[in-house]
């Protein structure tokens, strides 16, 4: 795997879409280059002490031609809001790419379950396992239907997407496991990927202990560096003592590895 | 032509050819960080703290950023002394630069074991003992208390033939005291300082943040009391001095040598800009070559107004 460059980039769009997300392309010719599905960036757009720390975000889609990859970002705090006003054309610093790519693509049918900026996660890979032409269904929920994300993305590269919204105002009026479960019933899917949500999480890893799936978990964590220095973003590890660090180990993980936090 | 200044010091008869490197814990010299610079540039390199067995570190969340610096408590994972002989020692040796190597114990034993495991390794050329991590059985840092610091640093210095670095913590009435101390145990050098005991809450949790309920502060946040640390112990002690807190290029690390110290250690800055320990060696010597220093040992403790 490339080693991770750190570089000045370019911002080159920002679109907000739904409200509260950005979606913000940037340039940054290798690290477009060499980016694979489930590797991360730290981003800093300031030059101050509060806040001070890089922010870690998935690549949602990266274009080694034209020298650009993307990112989702959901304003949470300062420094994403720092982020999402921006201008076209501002300096970002960027470490990347960071984290083990996904390799393994032998699955007969591939589940995406994705909630929130959760949804960012999965892009990637589901453009690389269309691009291999392995069937990818998208599981896509969210409180409501105007706070569906990276909806138009993960349409032209899913097989099927599945909408679940919490008041029913699109799709499917309840849990997104629910269609998760039926998937399985019917021998679509033999493999989940999850994010965004603690409840998909635990429902995955049941599943996966269960052997109904290979389930795996794509984690956050609280990270200083995002490539191993500082020992910040532990993950309990399951069934051995010790702990994984997400940005070196994951940050996918097979679910019955880790702790899910309840 | 100007000359090139002369960059190299001296800590405890080892000389290093600058006087810019890591904090212990917070950079790692391995594959990931290939394309930033070579760790071979570095003044010398250490290693993340080590214990004689191995450790988990504590639950998470083990950071949180604050204004101008992190709270950790990393808790110090390790998989022990032999797994660091075997797989990380020898990539540290082969880089060039002088090794450190930074250890910690539970007990006095531990302390004096593994101070003669690193010795009769052959590999390190100063040992620093990181007294400062409050791991003791009482809870209290090995530097936090005068008689302890004495006995632990003047056990090890009796068994081994390294030079010994005391990494002294600045949780203490006057870390002066603690350096005089250190040295009266036959420490040939200090590293000052390491983190300040802090914590965070939770305002919705009602919970401190971290994990460990306490952290060590660390970053820009404590710089001007790390710099007044290491200008009160060079008041006090003969031995060299190695600066850190809150180093985030030359500037700050200038301020460290004009204050007493001999060398400087870059911590959590590492995070923020892996090239910041390259731009630190670079930006000392353009300040002694705009300020007509033919060498950086010139510097180091001017602010002094003893002559
Ligand atoms: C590997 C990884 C990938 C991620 N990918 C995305 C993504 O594609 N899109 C997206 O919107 N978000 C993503 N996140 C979460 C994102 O990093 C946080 O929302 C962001 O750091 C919050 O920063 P802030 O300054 O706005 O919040 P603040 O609350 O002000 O941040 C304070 C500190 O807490 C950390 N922090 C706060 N929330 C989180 C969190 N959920 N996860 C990790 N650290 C956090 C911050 O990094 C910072 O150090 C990802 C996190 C990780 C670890
Ligand atoms: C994440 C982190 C881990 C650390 N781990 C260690 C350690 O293992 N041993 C040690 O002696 N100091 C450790 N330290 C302390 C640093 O070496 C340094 O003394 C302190 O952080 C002040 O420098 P800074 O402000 O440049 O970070 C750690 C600091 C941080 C931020
Ligand atoms: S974020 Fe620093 S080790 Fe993972």
């Amino acid at each position: 795997m490339a080693a991770p460059v750190y570089r000045k980039a370019t911002l080159v769009s920002r679109k907000e879409n739904p409200k509260g997300y950005f979606h913000l392309v940037i340039r940054e010719e290798q690290i477009a280059q060499t980016a694979g599905p489930g590797q991360f960036v730290m981003v800093r757009g300031w030059h101050t002490g509060d806040p001070i720390l890089p922010r870690p975000f998935d690549i949602v889609l990266a274009d080694p031609l034209k020298g650009v990859f993307r990112l989702c970002i959901k304003v949470e705090g300062k420094g994403t809001r720092l982020l999402s006003t921006l201008k076209k054309g501002s300096s970002l610093y960027v470490t990347g790419p960071l984290g083990k790519s996904i390799t393994e693509f032998d699955s007969s049918g591939t589940a995406l379950l994705v909630r929130g900026a959760g949804a960012a996660a999965v892009v990637f890979l589901a453009e690389t396992l269309t691009k291999l032409k392995k069937p990818v269904f998208t599981i896509l929920s969210a409180s409501t239907k105007s706070r569906l994300v990276c909806r138009a993305l993960l349409e032209e590269f899913s097989n099927d997407v599945f909408i679940a919204t919490d008041d029913g105002t699109e799709g499917y009026h309840g849990n997104g496991t629910d269609i998760l479960d039926q998937l399985i019933t019917e021998g679509k899917v033999d493999t989940v990927y999850t994010c965004g949500s603690h409840r998909f999480a635990r429902h995955v890893k049941a599943l996966d202990l269960a052997g109904k799936v290979k389930g795996y978990l794509f984690l956050e964590g609280y990270m200083g560096c995002g490539m191993g220095d500082c020992h910040g973003c532990a993950v309990k590890k399951d069934g051995e003592d010790g702990y994984f660090l997400v940005c070196m180990d994951g940050p996918v993980f097979r679910s019955r590895t880790v702790v899910v936090d309840s | 032509m100007r000359v090139s200044p002369d960059l190299s010091v001296e800590i405890a008869g080892v000389p290093f050819p600058n006087p810019v490197m890591p904090a212990s814990g917070a950079y790692e010299v391995d594959e990931i960080h290939d394309n930033f610079f070579s760790p071979s540039e570095l003044g010398a390199v250490i290693n993340k703290t080590i214990f004689l067995h191995p450790r988990p570190g504590n639950p998470p969340p083990r950071i949180w950023e604050t204004p101008c610096g992190m709270l950790n408590a990393i808790g110090i994972p390790c998989d022990g002394a032999e797994a660091f002989i075997w797989d990380k020692l020898p990539n540290l040796r082969k880089l060039g630069p002088p090794v450190v190597v930074s250890i910690a114990g539970e007990t006095m034993e531990e302390w004096i074991e593994l101070s003669e495991l690193i010795e009769s390794t052959g590999m390190a050329d100063l040992l620093e003992l990181n007294l400062s991590c409050p791991n003791l059985s009482d809870g209290i840092p090995w530097s936090t208390e005068e008689k302890t610091l004495e006995r632990v640093v003047s056990a090890v210095v009796s068994r081994v033939k390294l030079p010994v670095i005391a990494k002294l913590s600045p949780v203490v009435t006057d870390i002066a005291d603690m350096a005089r101390t250190a040295e009266g145990a036959g420490a040939s050098a200090l590293s000052m300082i390491n983190t300040y005991k802090g914590m965070a809450i939770d305002i919705k949790r009602k919970r401190p943040v971290l994990g460990n309920v306490t952290g060590g502060l660390s970053g820009p946040a404590i710089r001007p009391l790390a710099v007044w640390a290491v200008y009160s112990a060079y008041e006090t002690v003969k031995i060299p001095i190695i600066g850190m807190g809150g180093i985030d290029g030359p500037t700050a690390a200038i301020e460290f040598l004009l204050a007493g110290a001999s060398a400087v250690a870059v911590g959590m800055y590492n995070f923020i800009d892996p090239f910041t320990m390259k731009k630190t060696i670079e930006g000392i010597r353009t300040y002694l070559l705009e300020e007509g220093y033919s060498s950086v040992r010139e510097i180091i403790g001017m602010a002094h107004t003893r002559a």
